[in-house]
């Protein structure tokens, strides 16, 4: 029972993953994003783009984040986080 | 195409996707770039206390004029309207704000008429599309000044994209209209040419607006014909006895009203109007004939027909904007169908004689030849980028870059056609580059389909070519430079007794010693230079 919920948490968290990198393949229009795509780490992710790509994702899970939250937004794993924890 | 926009807000998200340079906010310096096309785009700005925006609005138009005044003369300034977007309702102060929107945007119009290079963008077209709680989005707005929702920017990129095409005039030039439950509800073979449903009660108004707001499209310079399964017979009598009709032959520069198949029909009306394929949009309520012409004919527009009459002006809405939208009538657009019409009748003279040159003669043609003119850049820039097939060069040119050329010294002239059947206006234009004192280069030739099959292209350029003989210029040279559409031209020059000297990939280059060449024209071309 226990090891079914954590497959299936895992599931869950790898297909969000899939759809977040495919949004960021979208805004940033190229396919080759890394899982530990971040700020820091990747040009194209400018304050402009930043936007784009929040407006995108809350288009994508129907969600939608609050300006506080928009800036802690700094790569991947932290959208992941911050999206699970809005769809639970 | 280079874009230098002047804002005092958040829009980058709005312009991604285009060579774009922006001004910092309400920054007001004319930065030392080379942009082909200066753009203003302010919004008012956001305040609860709507004097302050008005106030700030009073200066905008000191600005604009400032900002203009630093722009070259030959690049083209793109003005936004003021749209007010965010309504406060006080008691008091809205009606100061509306005002001085209002006033921006009267003192702009006013500007606009004087200057060519300044054209102006109605905002207002876009806005109205959106309540207000989907144009702004306040949340983007407070963490980073973006005025108008992110989420409307795709809508936006799709919108300015129109806009531009109608400011530098790329319109489709011809409609193809199907009959039955197209024009009318009903079947004419079938319901009689008193039983069709056209006026009167629904669903004869929706398809009577739809006829009248083709008659207006026809006399804004949009080609009309006509391409349906009827017999001929009928349709005729039709137009002669049903009083509801409004759409009538006189409107119609072609048709085929035959049993044949429609992408066959539409070939044939392309080559008797001299048109191409790709300046077509096909109206038919049957979506297995829109699918067989999507098809078989690609190159040609396929409007997707209203299932709903009453929804035909939506439908108009949707045609003017994405396939016929126009920023400044010319007057040559508006007498064109009147025109094409003219050439159908020319064609059947033409049968008549045996003899070309009687025929020719009997035309009593007169070709006005001058040197452009403030008046004439406009239609001049406009051939440029619409003329196809008798087109050596097929180089296209804006108005400020006719007027760059006129600066620079080198000649650009205009023709002008007229003849028994009617005035074709100005049908043709070369433009001339010099390159030394005893020679000259021709950068453009060319001439509309209108006026083909009558020679003129020789006398005009005999005449051209005649001017700089006296002038004491040597040698011409030209080139032709191969496109989809410009293979009737492609010995066009040899034609002319150019010899060819040279082919770099596939343009070929010509020149000609014409201080020994006779340039006479035949004298029934009667000709004002």
């Amino acid at each position: 029972m226990v090891q079914k919920n954590i497959n299936n948490r895992l599931n869950v968290d790898s297909e969000i993953k899939e759809k977040i990198i495919a949004v960021f393949q979208r805004v940033f229009e190229t396919v080759e994003i890394e899982e530990t795509v971040s700020q820091q780490n990747f040009p194209k992710w400018d304050s402009l783009n930043h936007l784009n790509l929040v407006v995108e994702l809350e288009d994508e899970f129907d969600v939608s984040f609050e300006p506080e939250e928009i800036v802690e937004l700094k790569n991947l794993q932290i959208i992941k986080d911050v999206i699970i924890n809005k769809l639970q | 195409m280079k874009y230098y926009i002047f804002r005092n807000s958040t829009i980058e998200n709005l312009f991604s996707g285009l060579d774009a340079n922006f001004s910092g906010y309400g920054d007001i310096t004319v930065p030392d770039v080379t942009a082909d096309v200066y753009v203003w785009f302010y919004l008012p700005t956001f305040k609860a206390d709507l004097r302050k925006t008005a106030e700030e609005i009073s200066v905008y138009y000191e600005t604009l004029q400032f900002i203009h005044s630093k722009i070259p003369e030959n690049k083209t300034f793109l003005i936004f309207t003021l749209q007010n977007i965010f309504e406060l309702r006080y008691l008091t102060g809205d009606f100061l704000l509306n005002k001085s929107i209002e006033n921006f945007n009267t003192q702009t119009e006013k500007l606009a008429s004087q200057y060519s290079n300044i054209k102006i963008i109605d905002f207002a077209r876009f806005t109205k599309n959106y309540a207000s709680e989907q144009l702004i989005d306040w949340k983007y707005y407070f963490i980073s000044k973006m005025q108008i929702n992110p989420r409307i920017a795709k809508d936006f990129k799709k919108w300015f994209a129109k806009e531009i095409n109608a400011v530098l005039l790329k319109r489709k030039k011809c409609i193809v209209l199907d009959l039955d439950n197209t024009l009318w509800g009903g079947v004419l073979g079938e319901d009689g040419i008193s039983g069709i449903q056209i006026g009167g009660d629904y669903p004869g108004n929706a398809f009577l607006m739809f006829q009248e707001f083709l008659v207006e499209l026809g006399k804004n310079g949009v080609i009309l014909t006509l391409c349906s399964k009827n017999n001929e017979q009928d349709v005729l009598e039709l137009w002669a006895k049903n009083p509801f009709i409004v759409l009538k032959e006189e409107h119609i520069a072609a048709y085929r009203i035959n049993w044949n198949n429609k992408a066959q029909n539409i070939q044939e009306l392309a080559d008797e109007l001299n048109i191409g394929l790709d300046s077509m949009v096909f109206i038919d309520d049957n979506p297995s004939e829109r699918a067989l012409v999507r098809q078989t004919l690609p190159m040609v527009t396929v409007a997707e027909f209203p299932e709903q009459p009453y929804l035909l002006p939506v439908f108009m809405e949707q045609l003017l904007r994405n396939e016929f939208a126009v920023y400044a009538l010319t007057n040559e657009d508006t007498q064109k169908t009147a025109q094409y019409k003219a050439n159908a009748e020319r064609a059947q003279e033409q049968k008549k004689f045996v003899d070309f040159d009687e025929y020719l003669q009997s035309l009593a043609m007169e070709l006005t030849i001058e040197a452009a003119t403030p008046f004439t850049v406009s239609r001049i820039a406009q051939m440029t980028q619409k003329t196809n097939q008798f087109n050596l060069t097929t180089k296209r040119y804006t108005e400020n870059d006719i007027q760059n050329f006129l600066n620079a010294g080198n000649p650009v002239y205009s023709l002008s056609v007229k003849d028994k059947f009617g005035d074709n206006g100005i049908t043709g234009a070369i433009i001339l580059k010099k390159i030394n004192e005893i020679s000259y280069e021709i950068d453009s030739f060319l001439l509309s389909c209108r006026i083909l099959g009558k020679n003129i292209e020789e006398a005009f350029l005999y005449n051209i070519l005649d001017k700089l003989k006296k002038q004491g210029i040597k040698e011409v040279q030209a080139q032709y430079i191969p496109t989809a559409k410009n293979e009737q031209v492609k010995d066009f020059y040899d034609k002319m007794g150019f010899q060819q000297i040279d082919k770099k990939q596939d343009c070929l280059i010509y020149k000609t010693d014409i201080f020994s060449r006779d340039f006479t024209v035949k004298h029934f071309y009667i000709i004002h230079d």
